[in-house]
């Protein structure tokens, strides 16, 4: 496997136009003829198959819920980042671009990175445009604040909906196309295999939710947008339904994997209740603005917070990080929390948790304004916790948030299967080894609105592909093994649900896999999650049949492939003998406990490649070249 | 990390379980035990499916994906009311300390015409994306925009926008409607865009083709009962609704 | 917005399209309904204000009477209140039928979480229930005999309303009328958009008077003669 990340000669800012100069255009009769299947529907996948319609290519989209309008995109809370520098505060896409590469701990790929700077104005603008609610000053021109520990405010934002308002754009900007025609839209359908023919990506098997009915699906070109991986830990900030499934179909079909271990850990999660949790939920880290956070000095102590002296508490991110306080990247506030935990100091029941105190901030500019600022938030947090965050200071743990590892692609978003592009989320993308805050949105809707509009065409317009239907045996085979495993997974009848057993698997990710990694932990995991797939395979039970509407399978599909995955993470995670952004090695830190990298060995993205049922997954490098920003070591105090 | 002293409590459900679209239905009790004041709704639902499922049984199929009150997924019409008994909240957002031990919950899908059981507690809702299409948009094609700042928005017009943009098309509105009218729906996506800059250049043709859409799926018509407003998990105002009236009116009479 | 233009066409063949979709319509209709329903309610204040002429005596009511009857607009005025009656009617009955026909299972349990009132509950009964009045009414004071009517029309309502069982009809049915109205009225504004966070509560207030006025004002009569012996 050859990873040729196709980055454009010459200076970083023209690489981009430079190369959608050199690419071939498809001539507006011809767009017509090619087909292009787009899976999932979140920011990526809306917006990519809205103006890939426009343009005049025919498309197809899939998507597992109901709508499109409801993909996991909907849930981002606090913003989207652009290098508009409305505030006149110094920013710039050069700054945008240098934060971005730092914040990801220089694992990202330059070109890349810069290119997402470059666009990000323009989707606020396209955002704009659609309608998107953005929050206004009295004069009517867009508010900013900072946010997530950049310096500069460049984040635009709805309320605390900014990921449900831009999708709705993205998803109004698809339903004009569905009703005119040029999308054809198809709701409650799993991707359950991708057809490559002739080394090409050049369609999908998937399953229609309601009737169990498997269906074949030909294009010229396969776009996956299926957002990000982190249910493999059971406990995350994703939804129920997001999965690995057809990005894991990608890889087993020949799509390198890459740098799976990079998980992002978010620091402001309402903290895990019980057993029975179903998922974890996030609130937005702009609370981390006006909010500080804190634990007793010392260990155990059992007074409520408000009884607790000012000067028995450790402020600790203020402490160990002046200069951001409590504005650090979320990867180092999610591991000094795990710290004051692992030392004792965490509150609540469970002793799993910090505060994140209010107090000042209302005393300094009233409840009031604190409320205008994070109603919802705390309305949140007081629904689920039963505790009201105006009096008592919040309780927050860090969860499982986001993947910046994912299929590998090139420059142009295509995976190491020609055809096969992969957008958003599920692409390894340009976060490097963590993502900085409203980095995600600007990142999915800048692959769907402003790159792969070009590269598809140069991938269309330089091509020579022969006309593939259904009929082909690539298709009859990728249909034929998903029944099977659907059959196999109905034939076991065992005693235990999908969802013990990805709990299961869960708590070893979380354990062993988790904010701190270690060669053993790395170790066990990677021993016990196939004894937990041979208990899956032996002892599920999969109720009902599969045609109808049948929850029970589909979960069932999903933590199949999170154990197959769960395992490559972990793998993944034990060859990088290092530090960085959200990965964290115990035996790679400072004496003080900050992440340790090692740039000599691993300024390189890991992509696997797999090699068959059974067979150890190879593990490549893309080596990450820095030509304009000087590698440092992230320092935030 | 469950507190071993917790009170949990034991529930009786009567839930509405029907095959498919075409076979009757009817409500089966279940008993649910080891139920935790901190569980949501959705968590409890989870418990029952897991003793189902381990006893070999069919789950009860119910929409769900966030499980934070945002995508607009679940649904339930719980003991009559759509999305429980608080209001301003989704199903998922409900949590278990709002019953006690002992209590019989009964549990039904959202009930319109224009929304067909699929199975058990899971209906079709794809109605609301076929009114969409007719107009919910603003037709600006990709990169046809020009910059962000230019387009000026009084912060109070679009705080209003953004009130009615909330929604999250759930169709509790449809649900608790006594006619099974969607016009809270249609009056949010009008509203948003009727309010804003953006939305005037097809503002007469938005207001009579969503109207148009929304007849065609068969919801009811509007009495003005306010069981929308008071079901709205994000609390959209039947304001909304008299807006999209007036700009039907103005559209029907105005319009060329 | 491509996806309409063709049904847009298609819509706009008949010269009067708009005043079918209007009335085709689920919101026209309402409108209809509501435009229908607020000059009916007009003409329940202005029917009111005559009627009180009963409590000055036969001499003054029917005065009233006659002057109102011979009045040459009178069959104008008749015939616009039974076009306005049957648009409200007709239109609301037909919504009636579409938003049965909107949930054709129902809930085995139905709560709501408190936006129904009373009056918005009850709109089709009450409707249902002054229509029957309507009829009675016109029966007994409009096509009553023309000798009996024109000879002494103070003295036939009189007469009526002393029957117990009719008086009491009688207020029972404008029960259902101030029930009506009290959500009709309100209703009616917000149907015609008019609906704003410094007015509508006004509105609401404003349009509950006013019910109970009409069917207190009304009832006042049948009570009066009725039960508490007036013109004895």
């Amino acid at each position: 496997m050859k990873l040729e990340s196709k980055v454009p000669s010459g200076p970083i800012a023209q690489k981009w136009d430079k190369h959608r100069f050199d690419m071939k255009l498809v001539n507006p009769a011809n767009k017509r003829k090619f087909k292009v299947l787009v899976v999932g529907t979140g920011l990526a996948g809306s917006s990519a198959a809205a103006s890939l319609a426009e343009l005049g290519y025919q498309v197809e989209v899939f998507c597992v819920q109901d709508s499109p309008r409801r993909a996991h995109s909907i849930a981002a809370q606090g913003g989207i980042n652009a290098a508009k520098n409305y505030p006149n505060d110094g920013d710039s896409v050069w700054r945008l671009f240098y934060d971005t590469v730092k914040g990801g701990d220089f694992r990202s790929r330059e070109a890349n990175v810069y290119r997402l700077a470059q666009v990000s104005n323009s989707i606020i603008d396209q955002c704009a445009a659609q309608g998107v609610p953005f929050a206004r000053e009295y004069g009517g021109t867009l508010s900013n604040r900072s946010f997530g520990g950049a310096q500069v405010s460049r984040t635009f934002y709805a309320r605390g909906q900014t990921g449900q308002q831009l999708l709705l754009g993205a998803y109004s900007a698809l339903m004009r196309q569905v009703g005119a025609g040029t999308v054809k839209m198809h709701v409650r359908r799993e991707m359950l295999d991708l057809v490559v023919v002739d080394g090409a990506a050049r369609g999908v098997v998937v399953r229609d939710l309601t009737t169990g009915a498997l269906e074949r699906h030909a294009g010229d070109a396969v776009l996956l947008c299926t957002g990000g991986y982190g249910n493999v830990f059971y406990l995350s900030t994703n939804a129920n339904a997001s999965n690995v499934t057809a990005a894991w179909r990608a890889y087993k079909r020949g799509a390198a994997f890459a740098n799976p271990c990079f998980t992002q850990i978010h620091p402001t999660c309402i903290p895990v209740s019980g057993d029975h949790q179903s998922k974890l939920t996030l609130m937005s880290e702009s609370l981390r603005n006006d909010g500080r956070v804190w634990v007793p000095k010392t260990k155990g102590d059992p007074r409520p917070a408000p009884q607790i002296p000012e000067d028995e508490r450790d402020y600790y991110l203020e402490r160990k990080y002046p200069a951001f306080g409590n504005l650090v990247p979320r990867d180092i506030a999610s591991r000094a929390a795990k710290q004051m935990i692992d030392d004792g100091r965490g509150v609540g029941k469970t002793g799993l948790s910090v505060y994140l105190d209010f107090a000042d901030a209302i005393k300094r500019v009233g409840e009031d304004k604190v409320r205008e600022k994070y109603g919802n938030l705390f309305d949140m947090y007081h629904h689920i916790t039963d505790e009201n965050p105006y009096h008592t200071p919040m309780r927050i743990y860090p969860a499982v948030h986001y993947a910046m590892g994912g299929l590998w692609v090139d420059y142009n978003l295509m995976t190491t299967i020609p055809g096969l592009f992969c957008l958003g989320e599920a692409n390894f993308s340009d976060h490097g080894a963590n993502r900085l805050g409203a980095s995600a949105l600007m990142q999915g809707l800048a692959d769907g609105y402003f790159v792969i509009p070009y590269t598809i065409g140069g991938y269309l317009g330089a091509t020579k592909l022969p006309k593939v239907t259904t009929d082909h045996d690539a298709f009859k085979e990728a249909e034929a093994s998903s029944w099977e495993r659907t059959k196999r997974l109905l034939a076991i009848k065992g005693r235990r649900t999908p969802q013990d057993l990805h709990r299961e698997l869960g708590k070893v990710m979380w354990n062993d896999v988790g904010m701190a990694r270690s060669a053993a932990s790395l170790g066990d995991a990677i021993r016990k999650i196939p004894e937990i797939r041979a208990e899956f395979w032996k002892n599920v039970s999969v109720t009902a049949s599969n045609e109808e509407f049948n929850q029970t399978l589909e979960r069932a599909g999903r933590v199949a492939d999170f154990l197959e995955f769960g395992e490559l993470l972990a793998k993944d995670a034990l060859a990088r003998e290092e530090s960085c952004g959200g990965h964290f090695r115990v035996e790679h830190q400072t004496a003080d406990g900050e992440a340790e990298r090692d740039d000599e060995k691993f300024t390189h993205v890991a992509a696997w490649e797999y090699k068959g049922e059974g067979k150890e997954p190879v593990r490549h490098q893309e080596p990450l070249v820095y030509e304009n920003i000087h590698v440092a070591t992230r320092s935030y105090a | 990390m469950a507190d071993k002293n917790e009170q949990t409590m034991n529930l009786t459900l009567k839930v509405w379980r029907q095959k498919g679209p075409q076979e009757p239905g009817r409500l089966v009790e279940y008993k649910v035990t080891g139920v935790s004041p901190d569980m949501s709704f959705l968590e409890m639902l989870d418990v029952l499916n897991e003793q189902l499922v381990s006893r070999g049984e069919d789950a009860v199929a119910f929409d769900h994906d966030c499980r934070e009150g945002i995508c607009g997924m679940c649904s339930l019409m719980i003991d009559g009311r759509a999305h429980g008994p608080d209001s301003a909240a989704t199903t998922c957002q409900l949590h278990m300390r709002r019953y006690k031990d002992g209590d019989t919950v009964v549990i039904e899908p959202f009930r319109a015409k224009g929304f067909p059981v699929v199975k058990d507690l899971v209906v079709d809702r794809s109605a609301f994306d076929r009114i969409m299409m007719a107009g919910g948009f603003v037709s600006v094609g990709t990169g046809a925009a020009c910059d962000a700042n230019s387009i000026l928005v009084p912060k109070e017009k679009a705080d209003k926008a953004m009130d009615a943009a909330a929604c999250i098309g759930c169709g509790a509105c449809v649900a608790a409607c006594p006619n099974a009218a969607a016009m809270l729906f249609v009056a949010a996506k009008v509203s948003q865009y009727a309010l804003l800059p953006q939305g005037q250049a097809e503002r007469d043709r938005r207001a009579l083709a969503m109207r148009k859409a929304m007849d065609a799926e068969g919801f009811g018509h509007c009495t003005n009962e306010y069981e929308c407003e008071a079901a709205c998990p994000k609390e959209i105002k039947v304001s909304n609704i008299a807006r999209l009236n007036r700009e039907f009116l103005r559209a029907a009479v105005s319009a060329d | 917005m491509q996806a309409t233009e063709t049904e847009e066409k298609a819509c706009c063949r008949p010269a009067d399209c708009r005043l079918v979709m209007l009335l085709e319509s689920s919101i026209g209709k309402k409108i209809m309904v509501a435009l229908a329903g607020l000059f009916l309610s007009f003409f329940l204040l202005v029917h009111l204000a005559g009627n009180l002429f009963m409590f000055s005596g036969a001499g003054a009511f029917n005065h009233y009477a006659s002057a109102l009857a011979h009045n040459e607009l009178l069959p104008v005025a008749e015939i616009g209140l039974v076009v306005l009656f049957l648009v409200h009617i007709a239109l609301a009955t037909r919504a009636w039928f579409i938003n049965r026909a909107a949930r054709p299972v129902g809930y085995q349990v139905y709560a709501g979480k408190g936006g129904r009132t009373a009056g918005s509950r009850s709109m089709a009964v009450t409707g249902a229930l002054v229509l029957v009045f309507l009829l009675v009414h016109l029966k007994t004071f409009r096509f009553a005999p023309a000798a009996v009517r024109e000879a002494d029309l103070f003295a036939l309502v009189v007469r009526r309303f002393r029957s117990p069982w009719y008086s009491a009809f009688y207020v029972l049915a404008l029960g259902g009328l101030g029930l009506h109205l009290s959500h009709g009225v309100q209703s009616a504004f917000q149907t015609l958009g008019l609906n704003h966070p410094r007015y509508t509560p006004l509105i609401k207030k404003l349009g509950l008077a006013f019910a109970v006025l009409i069917a207190l004002g009304f009832m006042s009569m049948p009570i009066y003669f009725g039960f508490l012996g007036g013109a004895k």
